[in-house]
């Protein structure tokens, strides 16, 4: 029965390089164990059977971390402390995103505004600005999510496994509108024979993307 | 026994230097101090005394050594150090405060 202990300690700490020491403690003291169990008369097969139990979970020591709930002694005890989740950086930048949102939006108005007056051009050179001021505000101020976050408690999230669907939505969707903007396009041109400003559709289909994309970023902040 | 269990291995660190203040030991022992002093109630795993260990070694409240004794056996064995008695101390006084508030938090409750 020792042997299998033996046996048994050096199957838990197996495919771990150099633990050889925590092997040799902890294998020391389930004999002790084993030894003390048999001598208050316990049959080999409980004494072995409570050995094991009493070694607990090795991955606290393999993992070199305690487990919550152990924290220094000198720190606040027993809880973790919570993440901080808003810096100032974070609220900007949720801030500068909606502010894209809010320009994708608007961004048609100039088109009719300038219609009026005939001057198609201006018009359209301004929802061009205005969406690609919107597009580079989105850029700089991606979501937060991606980049920095703490890799402490991403284990406490199924976050990464979230983003990955996001991502899939996110193109999903994306895919979706280019196909429908392409047929509106064709549909819109044909029947008005107005080939000289359909094409138009494109960037607002690129406005549409961009305003969908965030809506998803978003909803994942929240 | 189990919220009390709870509660006091969340003071592992301290009951650990509490043994060590005594005398030198080593990790099968200590348990066993600590399961004879609460008359079998309280029983650390293996995995939680040696992940305390660690802890209170890094932290520099405790220092290891190796050692025989008897029957070939090698045990490995810990010694408080004297930021380790300091710990201590302030552990218990810690603890003993904390009891006095609980106890008297308590009792409150009890004369209502």
């Amino acid at each position: 029965m020792r042997e299998q202990l033996a046996q048994y300690v050096e199957l838990l700490f197996a495919g771990n390089g150099d633990v050889e020491d925590i092997k040799e403690e902890i294998l020391q003291n389930t004999l002790d164990r084993y030894d003390d169990l048999i001598a208050q008369g316990k049959s080999p097969q409980d004494a072995y059977r409570l050995s094991i139990t009493g070694i607990g979970d090795v991955n606290e020591i393999i993992n070199g971390k305690a487990a919550p709930g152990y924290t220094q002694e000198n720190q606040a005890p027993t809880y973790a402390p919570m993440p901080e989740f808003e810096g100032t950086a974070a609220v900007v930048s949720r801030m500068m995103r909606a502010i894209a949102i809010f320009l994708y939006i608007v961004s048609p108005i100039p088109l009719f505004l300038f219609d009026r007056l005939g001057w198609d051009e201006v018009g359209v050179c301004c929802l061009l600005i205005i969406v690609g001021i919107a597009t580079a505000l989105l850029l700089l101020f991606k979501s937060p999510k991606a980049k920095e976050q703490p890799q402490e408690y991403t284990e406490y999230t199924d976050r990464p496994r979230n983003s990955g669907s996001q991502r899939e939505l996110k193109k999903s969707v994306g895919k979706l509108i280019s196909t429908v903007g392409l047929v509106l396009y064709f549909i819109i041109s044909f029947s008005t024979g107005a080939w000289f400003i359909t094409w138009l559709i494109f960037p607002i289909i690129g406005a549409v993307k961009g305003v969908v994309n965030s809506c998803i970023d978003l909803r994942e902040d929240y | 026994m189990s919220i009390a269990g709870d509660l006091i291995r969340g003071h592992t660190d301290a009951v650990i230097l509490a043994r060590l203040l005594r005398s030198d030991s080593y990790g099968y022992e200590i348990n066993k101090t600590i399961s004879a002093i609460s008359s079998g109630r309280l029983e650390l795993k293996e995995a939680t005394l040696y992940t305390a260990f660690k802890r209170l070694e890094e932290q520099g409240l405790i220092t290891s050594y190796w050692g025989d004794s008897g029957a070939g056996a090698r045990r490995r064995y810990y010694a408080i150090t004297p930021a380790g008695q300091l710990a201590s101390r302030r552990l218990t006084k810690e603890w003993q405060e904390t009891k006095e508030i609980m106890d008297k938090l308590l009792e409150v409750e009890e004369e209502t």
